[in-house]
């Protein structure tokens, strides 16, 4: 079993006292997660990257604010939620905050060249995600790539866990139908 | 219609309570339906991982720049003032300050350069005296600018009654040549 010497909890109350060492160790452990949390709604990397940077000063400008330590995943999501989609405002300003469409322009560049998987699995999941309207795909991000659970995704997210179970599981019956149409095995 | 007790997607996702992962582990084993929905579901998400996440092309970090930092004596000074022990102790110091002042002040006398009774008590009578003769002075000059105003309105108020008269004696004589007086009627 592995242990933390240092918990996140602890790293955030150092840097709530001004400890800006401890705030980049925090960092550090968190930039990678919510760069690809970005990289998959935004589908940009110079955008997530961008992004990533805001969302981390904003939380720290903000950290004092964090009344529990314990939801700090949440709440740092929530602002990228919240930076992604001011970002989709300015490029789009006339279009309404529900219907905003993130530019997937790059998605399909998001395959992993390194990935164990053919190159054409990874294609067809990036073109089957790029099908899903934003609201499905973030649901998807966040729940099956993030791994947050309901009451999370709805804190990010800002609605009921009725609405992000809606969107989840209706963006999953379309990836089923697109990238698992097995036949019955086994199955009389 | 499922057949399962509960969202197989739920159970699926660990999103059901223990009992509840349980009593669906029990009918996945006598359902095969529900065991083929499950089967796709697995593949559905292992093609979703066939997407890796990226590196971070550029580490973020934040850099503790000394010029915006606090200088030793004002962090000395804001955790002082941050400290409730501290700022207990300094309170108390200044009310001990404050206390030995009082008594100093007052052990000192008329010794230690202030004035006597006799001297204090003359100061006050010459103030009080001077003050008197102010007020007089004052109550004199109201009680002319009244009575001068009382006198002007008197004035005034006989030429209006004047002219009143002068007014009313010309309307009779003009009523009377014109031949338009009118005898009161007499009951």
């Amino acid at each position: 079993m592995i242990f933390r010497a240092v918990e996140d909890t602890d790293l955030i109350r150092q840097a709530t006292r001004g400890s800006v060492e401890s705030y980049n160790l925090l960092i550090s452990r968190w930039e990678k997660r919510v760069y690809n949390y970005l990289l998959r709604i935004t589908g940009n990397r110079e955008d997530a990257l961008d992004l990533a940077q805001d969302v981390f000063l904003k939380a720290y400008q903000n950290l004092r604010k964090l009344d529990d330590p314990g939801r700090f995943a949440p709440w740092l999501y929530r602002i990228a939620h919240n930076e992604a989609y001011s970002l989709f405002r300015k490029r789009k300003p006339e279009v309404d905050g529900e219907t905003i469409e993130p530019e997937a322009t790059e998605m399909g560049v998001a395959v992993g060249a390194t990935s164990v998987f053919p190159i054409e699995l990874s294609l067809a999941v990036a073109s089957a995600l790029e099908r899903l309207s934003p609201d499905q795909r973030e649901a998807v991000v966040l729940k099956i790539y993030q791994g947050f659970k309901f009451d999370e995704m709805a804190e990010i997210l800002s609605c009921p866990v009725s609405t992000v179970k809606s969107r989840l599981y209706t963006a999953l019956e379309l990836l089923k139908a697109e990238l698992a149409p097995i036949s019955p095995r086994g199955v009389s | 219609m499922s057949c399962s007790p509960f969202d197989l997607r739920d159970y699926y996702l660990k999103e059901l309570t223990d009992p509840q992962q349980r009593q669906m582990e029990s009918h996945m084993q006598d359902c095969p339906a529900c065991r083929l929905e499950l089967e796709q579901l697995r593949l559905t998400q292992a093609a979703l991982f066939s997407l890796r996440d990226e590196e971070i092309p550029q580490r973020i970090a934040f850099v503790s720049d000394p010029v915006f930092e606090p200088s030793a004596a004002r962090r000395w000074w804001n955790a002082f003032w941050g400290s409730p022990g501290h700022l207990g102790f300094a309170s108390a110091a200044m009310l001990s300050a404050a206390l030995l002042a009082t008594a100093f002040t007052r052990m000192g006398g008329p010794a230690a350069g202030g004035l006597s009774s006799a001297q204090i008590d003359s100061r006050i009578q010459h103030a009080v005296a001077a003050s008197e003769a102010r007020q007089t002075v004052r109550t004199t000059q109201l009680v002319h600018e009244l009575a001068q105003k009382a006198d002007s309105e008197h004035q005034l108020r006989l030429v209006a009654e004047s002219e009143m008269e002068y007014a009313r004696k010309r309307e009779y004589a003009r009523e009377v040549k014109d031949g338009e007086w009118i005898t009161p009627a007499s009951n």
